[in-house]
């Protein structure tokens, strides 16, 4: 359900059930068979604010996709930046998304956690070493994409307990777990050295593992459901056909 | 310990730096001992992590690094370097989620840097910190997680060094009096 746009800004809100997938399992001596994969369901927010789209897509220019990780507290998963990009890529292959690691080791130590720029305008301190800024212009970049989050988990309750004896294994109980993820990209325009948009994604879910014999999981995608509302934001500023 | 290193990305100081790394440095390790039997008895080897990260470095950094089997020492004079570059670790901290109840691990480790003239002379002594953190990860190990720690840790202490080398006041007059011998050194033209 997409909330009305007003000067760029646009707010999303859906609650889904990805659908259920069995999966058969396989029977070997005294083991049981058949487990069943159901997964769990997801709230998710999308915020977004755009000022300067670019109409056309980006053309043979570059992107890249950094998480930040100079908090004390937290870190930006390597994992969902990487999802992120590849979620673009996968729906738009002529958006060149340049490797996070490959990035950050080509431009070492410029944009380790404790040396990276946190405002556009410190990109012009940057482009004052000619090394960073030979490497920059080779590189065509235009966009550089900040993602700020984590995915946490914020409960968990319940027990299980499993065992093995002479007539077999199994397990019993039931668990609970909560995950919630908040992340907020950040892009900017590499040439102008601007802001030109904001996009924050929430999600959260409640995971499930009740076990008779075989414990049966209901895992909720929380991250995986981030991922994919940023990245089809993403999507949407910077390809031509989205 | 092992990690990927990257060369820098700058332009290198134009001096020719000796650097001589102690024995102690070369054999820095830490370890925890098991305390439960849910605990694990782990090592972490960070010698020669510490020359392989430290030496990628400083050939970025300098225009040529010259390697010293001996600590500089009035004894010995060469013209062959401009000044000799001693490192040591002073001091490591590390937390895992064991100690903390947090789910993250951490190293923290402060330098202590010392540069002196090829006979020995203190030119600069100073101090430097670098900190490196992990997140827990499903089926990795103590030994594992603290190491990857260890080389974000040590990534650190690279880019700490070359932003903070400069601004260290009796390096940065040395420095400065470096340019201005090699200013002097120059053959004049005259018109």
């Amino acid at each position: 359900m997409a909330g009305e746009s007003a000067n760029g800004r646009v707010r999303q809100r859906a609650f889904y059930c990805p659908v259920s997938r069995r999966v058969h399992g396989w029977v070997h001596g005294s083991v049981l068979g058949l487990t069943m994969a159901l997964a769990g369901c997801v709230t998710s927010t999308v915020d977004e604010m755009v000022f300067n789209e670019p109409i056309e897509g980006i053309g043979d220019s570059s992107v890249v996709i950094l998480g930040r990780r100079h908090a004390s507290d937290y870190e930006t998963e390597f994992d969902f930046v990487n999802c992120v990009s590849k979620h673009i890529t996968a729906r738009d292959s002529n958006i060149e998304i340049i490797d996070e690691l490959e990035f950050i080791n080509s431009l070492y130590p410029w944009f380790e956690p404790r040396t990276a720029p946190l405002r556009p305008g410190d990109i012009d301190r940057l482009m004052q070493q000619k090394p960073v800024a030979e490497q920059l212009a080779a590189m065509k970049l235009e966009y550089m994409i900040w993602v700020d989050g984590s995915t946490v988990q914020t409960n968990s309750a319940g027990s299980m307990t499993c065992g093995v004896g002479p007539g077999g294994a199994g397990c019993f109980g039931f668990g609970t777990w909560g995950n919630a993820a908040d992340y907020e990209a950040t892009i900017w325009d590499f040439t102008d050295q601007a802001e030109v948009g904001r996009m924050n994604t929430q999600t959260s879910g409640q995971s499930y593992m009740p076990a008779v014999i075989v414990p049966i999981p209901i895992i909720a995608p929380v991250q995986g459901t981030a991922c994919d509302g940023m990245g089809n934001q993403l999507l949407e500023f910077l390809s031509s056909e989205h | 310990m092992k990690g990927n290193f990257p060369p820098p990305l700058l332009e290198p100081l134009p001096v020719t730096i000796g650097v001589w790394y102690e024995p102690d440095f070369l054999a820095h390790e830490f370890y925890d001992e098991a305390k439960g039997r849910s605990d694990s008895t782990w090592i972490v080897k960070t010698g020669e992590a510490q020359v392989q990260m430290w030496s990628q470095l400083l050939r970025g950094m300098f225009d040529t690094i010259v390697p010293s089997e001996n600590k500089p020492s009035p004894e010995q004079v060469s013209d062959a370097v401009a000044a000799v570059l001693v490192a040591r670790v002073g001091e490591l901290q590390y937390a895992i989620p064991a100690h903390t109840n947090v789910k993250v691990y951490e190293i923290w480790m402060r330098y202590a840097f010392e540069l002196v003239s090829t006979n020995g002379d203190p030119i600069a002594e100073w101090t430097m910190t670098a900190y490196g953190k992990t997140p827990t990860a499903f089926l990795r190990s103590d030994e594992a997680a603290v190491n990857l720690a260890a080389v974000v840790a040590l990534r650190d202490a690279g880019a700490h060094f070359i932003t903070s080398f400069e601004k260290v006041p009796e390096v940065a007059q040395w420095l400065e009096n470096q340019q201005m011998d090699a200013l002097d050194k120059e053959p004049s033209t005259a018109l």
